[in-house]
């Protein structure tokens, strides 16, 4: 039976982030958490494989452990469990620090066959987790996926990847990883009984410990800002000598002649 | 200091990268390096700045781009330079990631600019989180610094006649064991909308297909083109996918742009702030558009902008 | 005391917020305006197992708890009040009775499908005589009863696929022959009049049941016989704490409404949230709906502790439906005239609230059982 795990991501919902006007540092005290979008999508495409193919799907996460509350989330929309990968320090990581606790903690003790990540988180948005998770597991993969094949009789998928230039479809013996765009599927809304049915599901929790090795960032952040525009904020009404008072400002600025 | 290495899938992508380059090589008193898919590319970039070009091995049929990971590694091991900059094209973000993730170095993501700290000879990266809410600094504390670079963020490097520079092939070979089964060009429409100097984009407040026809008329009496915002495109498909601008479409810098209709969210807003004067029209005083905009008018966009036209035929004389 | 909700009812809230954005909102303002029975949303959240709520999966419920179910309640009547009353009526008038008095063989074949949402139940109560007092009658006769008579205000009778009905089993034993019968819809003498052109929850039809000579065997009695005020009184209870989930959700709406608009309202230079007046009246909005949540969460609560609740039900349908109407009011008043203008969400929330000071029992109504069970009178 084929073996799928599905990375999500547990993000600040940006809609609660306030930027101080003066110093224009972020404000993150009110914010609420959700599972980042594109990880819906990639969860929701492990579900549809399960659907077509009976397989099996573990939800996997690297958070600290105040994020739990993902857990019921992520398994009420359909995975049989989910791996907790948690420690205190898993907070702000980058990349190439989460893929690196992501492929230790598989490193030999979870079988898998395909691993699908979104194309990337909604808070960075770095597009670089699927990718270098798949380095270091020493895996091929495709990125960009908006359809997926699982070729049952010959191991392998077949995944048509979105790029600029069009849609080059490419053939991957497993195992592999993808990383999927929104536009592969439309995720559910959990029904009920699978928000009640989530806490019955089992959680493996995996340790800083466990994974018996430390991470360290190879990026430094040096500062975060609310990122500005400059404009002007000029306002005109909507009468014709205004709307011609406009244009007069346009001809100016020279961007119309 | 062994160098700026510079990848992208297209010749104008590269052109761009070495634009982004050649002020870093000067301040670091090192070569700028440019990778070429083939020997015809290599007199153009020498003569837009690079001092050395790599020729790559052509790719077999059904070889993705991204088989040219470990050659491009092999090559970084040897010549271990200081920075990397790879275009950042679909593929090319697989690329930097994966040979990022092989060369144990980290890799910022989506840089819109960087800034040499020459004491400490470090790349300060900017690039956009949170949909493009906030701007994060980065340093990188490893070899190679690399960044990836959209299309577009640079302008390309400017000709300079009768530059001279070395041309050396790469002789490892592409592999991958992922396969290309088939490719679908996509169907170009005639308008690029990056080009355009002029954008009429069109929001959610028009009402029905019919009446985009207002937004084609206010473009053509800019001789501007048509583009809007990611719903009219993926969701309500009246206009196709080309011509949507945001974070996950266009990023455009035209002279102007106006926003019809447009409700400015932050999605939206990271594809056009670099235009340079940002028009918005909106019957919604409280529209984030507004906090985007150099001019603004409140009001009906089925009022306004015939108004709009009539005003701009006059004032243009057409 | 614990005041959150636990994980899974944050869960419900955000997915019953994602449902009602994607399907209900956009189709709130036509239901309303054509009043038109939103069908397509309510198969959704019979899909989503959002009917039978608080029922034993066993019966086709969802095997959940009140609490969970007046949160539900609330968020679909936020964005559209008559489809959160369809889903009330369903759980709290018609599978309540049969959950609490019903026979296991009842259950199974009554209560399984609407919880399921395979049929949508109503509850025949109100007559055109004056009063609570049933005259409709049920005769016994052989292995049937035989129902005759007019029932009023059957909220939803014309897609009800079965009815709660309260009836006389003598006609001259008054109140105290009163009892309650499983009627399937369709039966031969059953009659579903035309929907009433309402002001408010006006996607919910509405209309009389006229029954003539309709038999239903004998094991369509509910409970006892005589058992019908009993019945109609533990629904009634279960029903005014979802009527204030419905009043909370359309009363919270008004408050979204109003904060919105008086951000964009500029009148002499500035937002007309920056008056005194409105963030006055803003206040005192927000803070009367915290306290009728709380009352309605209390008394859900009380329900799934088995405790009594029925002063504690009526205190929460009097209070929210009072602050639903008071503030429906409020926020078109400070729409100014685009308040009362169709299309506009809170011109259709004033309408809307109206009804919930009203059905499941009168505010005086309400007040007399509270009276009747704070201590120390």
């Amino acid at each position: 039976m084929l073996k799928i795990l599905t990375c999500f991501k547990w993000v600040v919902d940006e809609a609660d982030i306030r930027i101080d006007a003066g110093s224009r540092r972020l404000i993150l005290d009110r914010v609420s958490y959700k599972i980042s979008p594109y990880d819906r999508n990639g969860v929701e495409e492990a579900m549809h494989l399960q659907e077509l193919h009976g397989a099996a799907v573990a939800a996997v996460t690297v958070a600290p452990p105040t994020a739990k509350s993902c857990l019921k989330d992520v398994l009420s929309r359909g995975p049989d469990k989910a791996y907790f990968i948690n420690d205190p320090s898993f907070t702000d990581l980058e990349p190439s620090q989460t893929s690196a606790v992501i492929a230790a903690a598989i490193h030999g003790d979870i079988e898998f066959d395909l691993i699908i990540c979104g194309e990337g988180s909604s808070d960075l948005y770095t597009q670089q987790v699927g990718p270098v998770l798949a380095e270091k597991l020493g895996i091929p993969c495709a990125t960009y996926v908006n359809k997926l094949t699982y070729i049952e009789n010959e191991n392998r998928i077949v995944a048509e990847r979105k790029l600029d230039d069009g849609i080059e479809a490419v053939s991957i013996p497993l195992p592999a990883l993808i990383t999927v765009l929104p536009d592969i599927n439309t995720p559910r809304i959990p029904s009920l009984k699978q928000v009640l049915g989530a806490a019955k599901k089992p959680v493996e929790n995996i340790t800083l410990d466990k994974l018996g090795q430390s991470f360290h960032p190879c990026l430094q952040t040096i500062g975060v800002l609310g990122a500005t525009m400059e404009r002007r904020h000029l306002m005109f009404g909507a009468q014709p000598e205004e709307i011609g008072s406009l244009i007069s400002a346009l001809l100016k600025d020279g961007v119309i002649a | 200091m062994a160098g700026i290495l510079v990848f992208a899938e297209t010749r104008e992508h590269t052109l761009e990268l070495l634009n982004a380059g050649v002020n870093l090589a000067r301040d670091l008193g090192t070569k700028l390096v440019a990778f070429a898919l083939g020997n015809e590319f290599a007199p153009e970039y020498i003569s837009h700045g690079a001092d050395e070009v790599l020729v790559l091995q052509p790719l077999a049929q059904d070889q993705p781009l991204e088989s040219y990971v470990p050659v491009l590694a092999q090559v970084v091991r040897e010549e271990d330079p200081d920075v990397f900059l790879v275009g950042a094209t679909q593929r090319g973000k697989e690329i930097g990631a994966r040979l990022a993730s092989q060369l144990n170095t980290g890799l910022c993501s989506g840089c819109i600019g960087f800034e040499l700290d020459k004491e400490k000879n470090l790349l300060q990266m900017e690039r956009l989180l949170f949909c493009g809410l906030a701007v994060q600094k980065v340093i990188c504390t490893t070899r190679p610094q690399m960044a990836a670079v959209a299309p577009r963020v640079f302008d390309r490097a400017p000709l300079v006649e009768g530059r001279e520079g070395k041309v050396r092939e790469i002789s490892a070979m592409p592999f991958s064991p992922v396969t290309v089964v088939s490719r679908t060009p996509r169907a170009r429409e005639a308008v690029d909308i990056t080009e355009a100097k002029i954008i009429v984009c069109v929001g959610r407040g028009f009402e029905k297909k019919e009446d985009v026809k207002l937004a084609r008329d206010l473009a053509d009496v800019l001789g501007g083109e048509v583009g809007c915002s990611r719903p009219i495109a993926e969701e309500l498909r009246w206009l196709p996918e080309d011509v949507y601008m945001g974070i996950s479409g266009k990023k455009v810098k035209p002279d102007l742009y106006i926003g019809v209709g447009v409700s400015g969210q932050i999605q939206h807003v990271t594809g056009i702030r670099d235009s340079k004067v940002i028009f918005a029209i909106n019957r919604d005083e409280s529209a984030p558009i507004f906090e985007a905009a150099d001019y603004g008018i409140v009001g009906d966009l089925y009022q306004v902008v015939p108004i709009l036209i009539e005003e701009l035929k006059k004032a243009l004389n057409k | 005391m614990d005041f959150e909700m636990t994980e899974e009812q944050e869960l419900v809230k955000a997915n019953i917020k994602e449902f009602c954005e994607k399907y209900v909102e956009p189709i709130a303002d036509q239901v309303d305006q054509e009043a038109r029975f939103p069908a397509e949303n309510i198969k959704r959240l019979a899909e989503q197992d959002m009917l039978g709520i608080p029922y034993p999966e066993e019966y086709g419920g969802a095997g959940s708890d009140y609490l969970t179910y007046i949160i539900t309640i609330e968020e679909l009547s936020r964005a559209c009040a008559a489809t959160g009353f369809i889903v009330e009526a369903n759980t709290s008038l018609a599978c309540n009775p049969i959950y609490k008095y019903g026979s296991d063989a009842q259950k199974k074949k009554y209560l399984a499908p609407l919880c399921k949402g395979d049929i949508l139940g109503a509850f025949a109560l109100d007559e055109r005589g004056v009063g609570d007092d049933a005259a409709v009658t049920a005769i016994s006769d052989g292995n049937e009863y035989v129902l005759n008579g007019v029932k009023t205000f059957v909220w939803n009778a014309a897609n009800a696929g079965l009815f709660i009905v309260f009836a006389r089993i003598d006609k001259s034993s008054g109140t105290g022959g009163v009892s309650a019968f499983i009627v399937p819809a369709g039966l031969p003498g059953i009659e579903v009049g035309k929907d009433v052109k309402k002001m408010g929850l006006r996607g919910v039809p509405s209309s009389e049941i006229l029954l003539k000579d309709c038999r239903i065997p004998k094991d369509n009695l509910l409970g006892q016989e005589g058992q019908g005020p009993a019945i109609a009184g533990t629904a009634l209870d279960a029903s005014r704490i979802g009527i204030a989930a419905l009043a909370l959700g359309i009363a919270q709406s008004a408050l979204d409404e109003s904060i919105r608009y008086s951000k964009e309202r500029v009148q002499f230079g500035q937002p007309i949230c920056n008056f005194q007046a409105i963030q006055w009246m803003l206040a005192n909005m927000a803070t009367e709906i915290e306290v009728s949540r709380y009352l309605a969460y209390y008394a859900a609560w009380c329900y799934d502790q088995d405790m009594p609740h029925s002063k504690e039900a009526a205190m929460a349908k009097l209070m929210a439906s009072e602050t639903a109407v008071r503030y429906s009011d409020s926020a078109v008043q400070i729409h100014g005239g685009m308040g009362t203008i169709k299309g506009q969400k809170v011109e259709r929330l004033y309408r809307d609230a109206k009804i919930t000071q009203i059905h499941g029992g009168t505010s005086v109504f309400t007040k007399m059982v509270i009276a009747d069970n704070v201590p120390g009178w």
